[in-house]
């Protein structure tokens, strides 16, 4: 039987007046194992990261980390574990190698250990040239190398990662996730990261979990949560939904190939069989009821559907948190952090169970067709019932497909094809499949 | 928690060293204040048989620390921020050690720039007793004022939780604690109600303890006395500040 890495049950955090960052939150993470924590901004993916690795208290639960329970043995849990922060956390006046051994003497290690240490670290992340370097004269990402490498000096055994690639550019983010991978796969590292990149979750981790309103709504390997999104995705977008775009949403969700729908402001997503031959049928109920469509792409389910589906929005869409540097957000802001931002923050989009998932609420598409538009109600009713699983369809669904036979029999207006040509079919979107 | 505190201290000490102009540019306030009061109430002041500039010097050191050890807490709080006290808040580094080797640090930087306050009062004609033991008695004083007040620095710091308030407060502090003290003028120049306050300022104890061993005649009771006061001030000080860290958990 595996042993557990990381077991928390119940996990609760409240912060002040009644703000549930964190609510009777439950993850298991296995010994070797990647487990990625995706979800939007205030989910509570940073609060359990913090929960866990004995940075912030909590209000009720249990979790045990390596064995140890953090609220009785922090100190035998901080030995156990590294952790990486979104903010660096290294000296900038100090070298690469000055802040490693820093690292190393805050854990008790000998001066032998911790030059054999570094030397090993250093090259594993290919900083042996500059280990003696200022830190300030950094780039991004080898700052974020030696700081996983500070968080790795004392040999723990868990690794938690807090948004690791943040602010950088593609190309260091691939080489991080190379060293991450190694990491686990050479020295049965257990990681748990949270992340906003939907490639992140997908390439590194065996288990994703998707967070929303401090619940963990589904966990599960990726590719399983993306199968777990019949057919193919088609989404949808109006410059804007009145009646007429309402009604193609009523006759489109009763087509027989149609398995799923979300709304997401102006845009409608579409879980479909068989999506390249049935785009054509789709687009005749379009214009049978006289839609306006902006744009249409058709791609193979992606870890943003499931996003989608489980928290009501697109992840691309989530503000993404500023990956600036400590001096830009130092101006003017004080801190940044924790206790910090929940008292002086002002609206600050990465404030613990803040209402960001909810935005789409106050858009002005909402207040206009407040109780009007179906895609409302589906979403009020997913949100309130931890969104939809699989399998379960719509009441509209459920009751019998097709019950539009004249939209059926309507034939496709040539007229329209213009429209229809201009509009983007990205079958590649956010990369395509894997 | 002793060699925590030595790890840390010495990182504060090295980055300091990386900066040595951040170190001096804290020194121009009170040297203006040793030129341009110095000169200025030379002759308007009159002490009998002691100078001015001699008078003036223990209290333009203590004006020192204060402004040197008011930087402290926003050095925490940019600690903060970047991640820093994150970091250490992970390992099982001692919490009390954090919050000492601030403290050490900024006292140890005043002490830098009381000697070099004091010798320019020194090279600009200041009538001090430069005995070695009684420089390093007034020393003494100094490090405990720099703990005293960096240690509430730090406090301030995780109370006030952000920057700006903790400069104003530290700013709002510093002029009228000189002023009600014996810094400037004698005490017996001094309205009664100010005299009342100024026997309740820590201040007050550490310009007098300076000034009785810098002076050609030492009074040791003076001292002793400001010792005293001084260390309660200072152990005060670092219980409340390391108490306030402590609770820093979200």
């Amino acid at each position: 039987m595996t042993n557990l890495a990381i077991q928390i049950k119940g996990l609760t955090k409240i912060y002040p007046p009644d703000n549930r960052a964190v609510d009777a939150l439950d993850l298991e993470v296995k010994e070797g194992e990647i487990m990625a924590l995706l979800g939007p901004n205030g989910a509570g993916k940073s609060t359990t990261i913090r929960a866990a690795s004995t940075l912030c208290g909590f209000d009720d639960g249990n979790v045990i980390v390596s064995g140890y329970d953090v609220d009785t043995h922090s100190l035998e849990v901080r030995q156990a574990i590294g952790v990486v922060a979104q903010q660096t956390g290294i000296d900038y006046f100090l070298t690469g190698r000055e802040n490693m051994v820093l690292q190393g003497h805050l854990y008790r290690m000998k001066k032998a250990d911790i030059n054999a240490r570094i030397e090993e670290l250093s090259s594993y992340f290919e900083l042996d040239n500059s280990i003696d370097n200022l830190v300030s004269a950094y780039s991004g990402g080898m700052r974020r190398k030696l700081d996983i490498a500070c968080a790795l000096i004392h040999r723990p055994r868990i690794l938690f990662l807090d948004e690791p690639t943040l602010g950088l550019d593609i190309k260091n983010r691939k080489i991080l996730w190379k060293h991450i991978d190694k990491l686990n796969k050479e020295f049965g590292l257990t990681i748990l990261l949270t992340t906003h990149y939907l490639e992140e979750a997908d390439n590194l981790s065996h288990q994703v979990a998707i967070i929303n309103n401090g619940k963990v709504q589904v966990i599960d390997t990726p590719d399983a949560l993306k199968n777990s999104i019949h057919g193919d995705s088609i989404t949808v977008t109006f410059d804007d939904v009145g009646k007429n775009e309402q009604a193609f949403f009523h006759y489109a969700q009763q087509q027989s190939y149609i398995k799923g729908t979300t709304w997401e402001d102006n845009k409608l997503h579409l879980y479909v069989e068989d999506g390249g031959a049935n785009v054509a049928a789709l687009m005749a109920v379009a214009t049978d009821n006289d839609a306006k469509i902006a744009n249409l792409s058709l791609s193979r389910p992606t870890l943003d559907d499931v996003f989608l589906k489980y928290t009501g929005t697109s992840i691309l869409d989530t503000k993404e948190e500023e990956g600036d540097e400590w001096w830009k957000q130092w101006a003017g802001k004080g801190g940044n952090t924790g206790k910090w931002k929940s008292q002086w923050g002002e609206g600050d989009s990465d404030s613990e169970g803040g209402d960001d998932n909810q935005a789409w609420k106050n858009s002005d598409w909402a207040k206009e067709n407040s109780g009007v538009n179906p895609g409302d109600q589906k979403r009020e009713e997913a949100q309130q019932n931890g969104a939809w699983s699989e399998g379960k369809q719509w009441p509209e669904q459920q009751s019998g497909n097709n019950t539009s036979g004249e939209h059926k029999s309507q034939k496709w207006d040539q007229s329209q094809q213009g429209d229809w040509q201009n509009n983007e079919w990205n079958k590649n979107r956010d990369g395509g499949e894997k | 928690m002793l060699a925590d505190t030595w790890h840390l201290f010495n990182k504060y000490m090295r980055i300091t060293m990386r900066m040595p102009m951040w170190t001096l540019f804290t020194l121009i306030q009170p040297l203006i204040w040793l030129l341009i009061f110095g000169q200025l109430f030379k002759d308007f002041v009159q002490l009998g048989e002691q100078d001015y500039m001699g008078f003036m010097v223990p209290g333009i050191l203590v004006m020192t620390v204060l402004f040197g050890s008011s930087w402290s807490g926003v050095s925490l709080l940019r600690e903060i921020t970047a991640g820093t006290v994150d970091k250490m808040l992970v390992s099982p580094v001692s919490r009390v050690a954090i919050v000492l080797s601030r403290v050490l640090h900024s006292s140890a930087q005043v002490i830098a720039q009381a000697v070099i306050m004091l010798l320019v009062a020194w090279i600009l004609g200041a009538t001090l007793n430069m005995n070695p033991i009684y420089l390093l008695m007034a020393m003494l004083i100094v490090f405990l004022l720099g703990v005293g007040f960096a240690a509430l620095s730090n406090g301030f710091a995780i109370a006030l939780q952000r920057e700006e308030p903790l400069v104003m407060i530290g700013n709002l502090m510093t002029l009228p604690l000189i002023f009600f003290s014996s810094a400037l003028v004698p005490e017996q120049f001094m309205p009664d109600w100010i005299q009342l306050i100024s026997a309740a300022n820590p201040i007050s104890y550490a310009v007098d303890a300076i000034r009785a061993v810098l002076s050609t005649t030492p009074d040791l009771a003076i001292f002793g006395q400001g010792l005293m006061v001084l260390t309660l001030f200072a152990g005060a000080s670092l219980a409340w500040a390391v108490t306030a860290f402590n609770a820093l958990r979200d």
